[in-house]
């Protein structure tokens, strides 16, 4: 069966004919070869049907050979359409141009709302902002992503415990913690100090309490170095007497302890580097299609790291399908590095010390160091290392904790 | 020689199994219920009104009565009616 196809894509004209036997015209029109539908008799002497444009000039001169009258009743489909708004030009740009601007807009930065933090944190963490390019006005496709805005902003603001970032639409939305400096308890309960490690008293400051031990003393784990009893142990007072005697000690204990580390170090090293060459490409996204639209004609790096950034573009609240994908080709360099023994050696030993003050804290201070043995095997030196530190060995014993 | 042609189409279609409207240049005729009508291999229209629509053959004619007639498509040779489908007749020419 042959069917008549794409009407209002290709627009048809609704005829009507008037004469006798109007339905033999559109008969005639046929052996022409041209496509009819849709016909209807509307009474004896009148007949409706439908032609596509392009058999108009045809139609009419069949119908200069008979005694018919042609009217056209109606025109549709998309070529009139097309038409009707080609004569109305401006609002047609209007209309492109305003779906443009909505877009922009609603890809736009419009409001940052900062909550849980004093004035002056807020007025640092929107400074900080705006230095990274998050100020109203701002389009969101040059802005970091939410969690690396959080980790900038907390590098700047130290105060700062913890910053959340959340992107609602056009509002930025943070919220932050600050750090609140808790004072020590001014009562506590009387107590002890012990020795919190094995060492060599070398520095004691002690402001209350009675020192138990004293400079160059080896002292072990445990052992009282400040009693918070300052009653005579000698004399048998009465119960009262006695707690009113325990106070809170207070001191600073400075002692050299010795610890021990063994640490492999590899003579040969492989390591990648940027060497801060980059290439920037731009891309619009529809779903697979990847759409360049700047950052042509670039040389190319013999290695390279690539890094991918996806913004999906907003209608209203809408995501739309499209988005704005940015990639960095970052220049690479593959650098293999041999080392002497003594070199790694140094390695080995500058490693060690990084982790170990690491796990004490900065307040102690490594004072000296020393290889016990070195052996190198498969390419690798291991090292067995001695350190000496000089720390606080201060730990609060309570004494109220028998009662 | 016409009839003798008529001869050979209805030994074709009775012995090879061809179909005999192709051969014999007869209407095919398809309905669907009442209110489709698909007629192929007519020779032209005679008549179309609301009611009725009468077709050309090669032999006679054909006549279809109903109510609500619309043309759907018209081609040279194929047509399709929709409306409420009465009565098909077939005319023999005089």
């Amino acid at each position: 069966m042959k069917q008549v196809q794409g009407t209002w894509l290709r627009g048809y004209i609704t005829i009507q004919v008037i004469g006798y036997h109007p339905e033999l015209f559109f008969d005639l029109c046929t052996r022409h070869e041209i496509d009819v539908w849709q016909i209807k008799k509307v009474d004896q002497t009148t007949c409706v049907g439908n032609i596509f444009i392009k058999d108009i000039i045809k139609t009419k001169q069949i119908r200069k050979q008979t005694r018919y009258k042609l009217r056209f009743v109606r025109k549709t489909g998309l070529p009139f359409a097309w038409k009707k708004v080609n004569k109305r030009k401006p609002l047609l740009i209007g209309f492109i141009v305003s779906l443009f601007f909505i877009t922009l807009l609603s890809n736009m930065v419009w409001k940052i709302e900062v909550a849980g933090v004093r004035p002056e944190i807020e007025k640092q963490i929107r400074t900080t902002l705006s230095e990274n390019g998050v100020y109203p006005g701002m389009l969101k496709f040059s802005i970091d992503s939410p969690s690396n805005l959080q980790k900038k902003i907390l590098d700047n603001i130290p105060e700062l415990l913890w910053v959340g970032v959340t992107e609602k639409g056009t509002t930025y939305s943070l919220e932050g913690v600050e750090k609140t400096s808790v004072s020590e308890q001014e009562s506590r309960g009387p107590s002890n100090i012990v020795a919190a490690k094995d060492g060599v008293i070398v520095d004691m400051y002690v402001a209350k309490g009675k020192p138990m031990a004293s400079v160059n003393d080896y002292v072990k784990k445990g052992d009282i170095l400040v009693a918070g009893d300052l009653s005579n142990t000698d004399s048998e007072d009465d119960d009262e007497e006695k707690t009113h005697n325990k106070i809170a000690v207070e001191a600073e204990i400075y002692a050299n302890t010795w610890y021990e580390s063994t640490i492999t170090v590899p003579l040969q090293a492989n390591y990648k580097v940027l060497t801060g060459n980059v290439n920037r490409k731009y891309y619009l996204n529809l779903a697979d299609l990847n759409l360049p639209i700047w950052g042509f004609f670039q040389e190319t790096y013999k290695e390279e790291q690539v890094e991918v950034e996806q913004k999906s573009i907003h209608f209203f609240q809408w995501e739309l399908p499209i988005s704005f994908v940015k990639k960095s080709i970052f220049e690479s360099e593959q650098i293999t590095e041999k080392r002497s023994r003594k070199n790694a050696r140094e390695v080995g030993i500058k490693q060690a010390k990084t982790q170990l003050q690491q796990t004490l804290g900065h307040e102690a201070e490594i004072t000296n160091e020393k290889i016990l043995h070195e052996a190198s095997e498969n390419g690798k030196v291991k090292l067995d290392l001695y350190f000496t530190v000089k720390e606080n060995i201060v730990k609060i014993q309570d004494l109220s904790q028998g009662d | 020689m016409k009839k003798w042609q008529l001869q050979v189409g209805n030994w074709l279609t009775n012995h090879l199994k061809l179909p005999s409207d192709v051969l014999l240049e007869l209407p095919r005729i398809t309905t669907i219920g009442q209110f489709h009508a698909y007629i192929e291999n007519h020779r032209g229209l005679i008549l179309f009104t609301d009611t009725e629509l009468q077709l050309k053959l090669t032999k006679g004619s054909l006549k279809i009565v109903g109510d609500h007639f619309v043309i759907k498509t018209l081609l040279p040779e194929e047509i399709l009616v929709e409306g409420t489908i009465k009565e098909i007749l077939f005319l023999e020419s005089e």
